[in-house]
């Protein structure tokens, strides 16, 4: 609407933020968050024992997380933001007005991480000298280890309000972030989760780094393993609060049933993931405490794999339950807020989008019409032949048969009835007949969908440049002229 | 050509919007400071690997600097952070409309920042490795620095093309915003203040009294390579004035103003002095290169804080009309939304009083009207169809509502509703029938 609409019609803008996002989850949790404790208990152990195989196992465990955090790991942290901005302004614009000093808090927290995580692997060759040196080296990897929670801490509060429909309507602040009755349960999830994979992680990393020592590693796998296996104990009852917790609070806030269906089933998806992945990652890492010499590598790859799997499920839930919302019960997925929704249904969308290069739908120009109906309302989920295909949407509704305007037409108007994670359709009757127009145009010949960053936006005409609307007075101006 | 005017995101700025500016000039300071830092410690380490094929020392000395590189790396990503949030609350609908227009290029940042860093990674870290193959190993250089050069392009093209909502239109891709008037001076500009600020940052590093242990030169003294970053700096403070003044001249008029102007010249005079001393240290003999330098700095950082406070203030000036533009009609969109939605609240009443009339209807429309039209066959048969089949038989509809089948092969299994009471599914099969 207020906004040049990027596009990118292979992988989707979706995608594009998802593989980002979960990419950044992944080395956030399992190489952050869940690791950097493992590499001071590594540490300590070290000083302990005057073994420097500890010592040089560790650096070179941190070296791989160094190298990982500080180049993909940062980098998809900061595209999260490129994306977001990209694919749905509105909607990381509007998060950004309320949480600007959430976020600001989270980025000294994260300064201090980075700076931390660079001293404490930068000096680390520098420290052995003497004694007091290595202790205090230690006490900033326990600092860093606490940094890089309190960042994952932040972050949750603001996901949490972002779950929590109905607070943002009332308040907007994050305090009813972290008071919100998900916070505490997502946290505890997320950490002890965070842990286990960190474990798990530098397991595997070990197992690698170890192979032409077979003692040494059979000590540090069951130091690692017990270490690991406590968090799991804490992950298992972390699983089942969450679960007591979450979807009571979610079906609260669901006010369609056959959502309550589909919620169920996408829930119990990741129950039944949950208990597969911890029943075996539990006994991978019960061998591993008993017999640590004996479990091959694999295993504990495939734990990090489950973890890795049950993480992304996870998100994927948060993320369902979030529809057709981005914002609760704000602003739709499609970045248009809900109290704009009687303005755009009565004027139709195209009087009121910015960038918009058709404004009244003709008997002439309804294919193209409905091609700008498509772009502003539909673009920012579906793409017309990538990943969410609305060919492919349409294919598995109507097979072969001739796709006809009034069929797509009649769906698309009571859509959001049927399918609640679908948004309702923001545009007026003229527009609903010519996006169905041009989406049955798409059944044999599909047109090439660019976005703004290929073909630009429309020179400016009245209604783009103008700052009035209709026959509505100037409330900005009340003593100047009308346009 | 006329600007579009988009509506502002309807929320209150998180802080007053002074106290977001004072911030944005701070951070984003410090943020290009290590910028600089790491583009041109990256520069620095190429040009001495390649004369380290002749005098193996300064292959030492590229060594010790791609260790700076680093570290400012890092920081240079972590401080840039806060300037982004900044500019995503100040200048929402400028900014996020000039990265779409060239969003592939703004986007492919991210991957180009992960693989320059994780090349500076393989630089450094596997260092000795390449001992026998300086041909890859200065390609692996050359390539990050390539990147580390062509990545602040992209900043300047989307924070260029910001500034000028009337070539929006004309923009199609990111070359065309990067040829719009400005961005490749305005570029120079910044290449020549990287070269400026690191030769600077090397010199004070490599004047440190550990430096000479650290990096163990056989023949190469110090003082040798002191001047060669002293000479640099010098040349690029000369240079950083002329493109100053071409970008000045060539600056579009919409963010013009005598304020502007002074604040320039102010920038450029504080620096005089410096040179003057710079130029002292380099030719007089019985000068010593740390003469001084406190003082140099010092002009250097004021200069570079009234530059920082100038490129806000062409900025504020550029967008002016724009963002009252975009408040004026932000406020009369607001005023016909509101209108619109009483509007709608009024048809809402009107609607049950028929809702009443007619029992059904409503909860007709929100669990079955998407897939059963009236007439049409959309996802299931059609109402027309479907009371031919229960002609005054409602408890047929229930029945098989309770427990769904599948009749068409060509059609999707229609799903259950158990969260509607018999009462409820009885109501609505008569209005089904009735319809």
């Amino acid at each position: 609407m207020d906004f040049p609409i990027f596009h990118i019609d292979f992988i989707g803008n979706r995608m594009l933020i998802a593989v980002d996002a979960i990419l950044h989850v992944i080395i956030n949790h399992a190489l952050a968050v869940g690791a950097l404790p493992v590499i001071a208990l590594l540490e300590l152990s070290g000083i302990r024992t005057k073994d420097p195989r500890w010592d040089r196992l560790a650096y070179r465990l941190l070296k791989v997380i160094f190298i990982i955090t500080t180049t993909v790991g940062a980098l998809t942290g900061v595209g999260i933001w490129f994306s977001a901005s990209l694919i749905n302004p509105a909607a990381i614009g509007s998060l950004i007005r309320v949480f600007f000093w959430g976020w600001f808090v989270e980025w000294i927290v994260f300064v201090a991480e980075v700076s931390l995580i660079m001293a404490y692997f930068l000096s680390w060759q520098s420290s052995g000298r003497t004694p007091e040196a290595k202790l205090k080296h230690l006490r900033l990897g326990i600092f860093l280890a606490i940094f890089s929670w309190i960042t994952m801490a932040i972050i949750v509060a603001i996901l949490g309000f972002m779950m929590d429909p109905g607070n943002w309507m009332s308040e907007r602040t994050l305090i009813s972030g972290v008071l919100n009755p998900m916070y505490f349960p997502q946290l505890a999830f997320r950490t002890t989760l965070a842990m286990v994979m960190g474990g798990m992680t530098m397991i595997c990393l070990t197992y690698l780094f170890t192979r032409n020592d077979l003692p040494f590693r059979t000590t540090v796998l069951r130091a690692i393993s017990s270490w690991s296996g406590i968090w799991m104990l804490a992950l298992i009852i972390a699983s089942v609060w969450y679960y007591q917790v979450i979807p009571q609070h979610m079906l609260a806030n669901i006010p369609v049933a056959v959502t309550t269906q589909e919620y169920v089933s996408w829930n119990s998806s990741l129950k039944w993931l949950l208990t597969i992945g911890l029943s075996f990652v539990g006994w991978v890492l019960w061998s591993s405490i008993r017999h640590p010499g004996q479990v091959h590598g694999a295993k504990y790859l495939a734990s990090v794999l489950l973890l890795f799997a049950m993480l992304g499920q996870f998100e994927r839930v948060r993320e369902f339950i979030r529809k057709p919302f981005i914002i609760g019960n704000y602003m739709y997925a499609n970045g248009i807020r809900v109290e704009d929704y009687p303005l755009l249904q009565r004027d139709g969308i195209l009087q009121h989008a910015t960038y918009a290069g058709i404004r009244e739908v003709t008997a002439d120009n309804k294919v193209a019409a409905g091609r700008e109906v498509f772009e502003q309302t539909c673009t920012r989920c579906h793409t017309v032949n990538g990943i969410n295909s609305i060919r492919g949407q349409l294919k598995t509704m109507y097979g072969d048969k001739p796709w006809q305007p009034e069929v797509i037409a009649a769906y698309i108007e009571n859509m959001h009835g049927a399918r609640y994670f679908m948004p309702p359709f923001p545009g007026n009757k003229a527009e609903l007949d010519a996006l169905s127009v041009y989406l049955a145009s798409q059944q044999k010949r599909a047109t090439a969908f660019n976005g703004a960053q290929t073909n630009g936006i429309p020179i400016p005409d009245k209604i783009s440049a103008s700052t009035v609307y209709g026959t509505l007075p100037n409330l900005a101006n009340p003593h100047g002229e009308q346009q | 050509m006329t600007a579009p005017i988009p509506r502002d995101i309807p929320l209150p700025l998180p802080a007053p919007e002074g106290l977001l500016e004072i911030l944005l000039i701070a951070v984003f300071l410090v943020h290009i400071l290590f910028v600089h830092l790491m583009i041109g410690g990256s520069m620095f380490s190429l040009v001495c690997q390649i004369r380290g094929l002749k005098t193996p020392d300064y292959e030492k000395l590229a060594y010790r600097i791609m260790q700076t590189v680093t570290v400012n790396k890092s920081l240079a990503v972590v401080m840039g952070v806060a300037p982004l949030l900044i500019i995503n609350t100040l200048y929402a609908p400028q900014f996020y409309a000039s990265s779409a227009l060239i969003g592939d290029m703004w986007m492919a940042v991210i991957p180009l920042v992960t693989l320059a860093f994780l090349l500076a990674y393989a630089h450094k870290f596997w260092w000795n490795h390449f001992l026998n193959i300086p041909e890859l190993h200065i390609g692996i250089a050359a390539l990050e620095t390539v990147l580390f050069l062509v990545i602040p392009l992209i900043f300047m093209t989307n924070v260029n093309l910001m500034l000028f909502p009337e070539y929006w239109p004309k923009v199609t891709g990111f070359f065309s915003a990067m040829l719009l008037p400005n961005v490749l001076l305005r570029y120079l500009h910044f290449v020549s203040a990287t070269v400026l600020f690191s030769s600077l940052f090397f010199v004070w590093w490599s004047g440190r009294k550990t430096f000479r242990v650290e990096v163990q030169f056989s023949e190469l003294r110090v003082i040798d390579v002191r001047r060669f970053f002293y000479a640099f700096a010098f040349g690029a403070t000369i240079f950083q004035i002329l493109t100053g003044l071409m970008v000045f001249v060539s600056l579009p008029a919409q963010g013009m103003s005598w304020e502007f102007t002074v604040l320039l010249m102010l920038g450029g005079l504080v620096v005089l002095p410096a040179i003057w001393w710079m130029w002292q240290n380099l030719t007089r003999p019985g000068h010593l290169l740390d003469d001084n330098f406190k003082q140099i700095l010092t002009c250097f950082a004021c200069a570079a804080i009234v530059m920082g406070i100038a490129r806000h203030d062409y900025r504020e000036n550029a967008l002016e009309d724009h963002k009252a533009a975009i408040a004026e009609k932000t406020i009369n969109y607001q005023a016909a939304v509101k209108e619109a939605s009483e509007e709608a609240q009024l048809a809402a009443i009107k609607a049950k009083e028929t809702d009443i009339a007619l029992p059904g209807a409503t909860a007709f429309n929100q669990n079955c009207a998407a897939c059963h039209h009236a007439t049409l066959p959309t996802v299931g048969p059609a109402l027309e169809e479907i009371n031919a089949i229960y002609a005054n038989d409602p408890a047929g509809i229930v029945a098989w509502t309770k427990s769904p089948g599948k009749k068409r092969p060509d059609s999707m299994k229609m799903p259950g509703f158990p969260q509607l009471s018999d009462a409820e599914l009885m109501m609505i099969s008569q209005y089904m029938l009735s319809h």
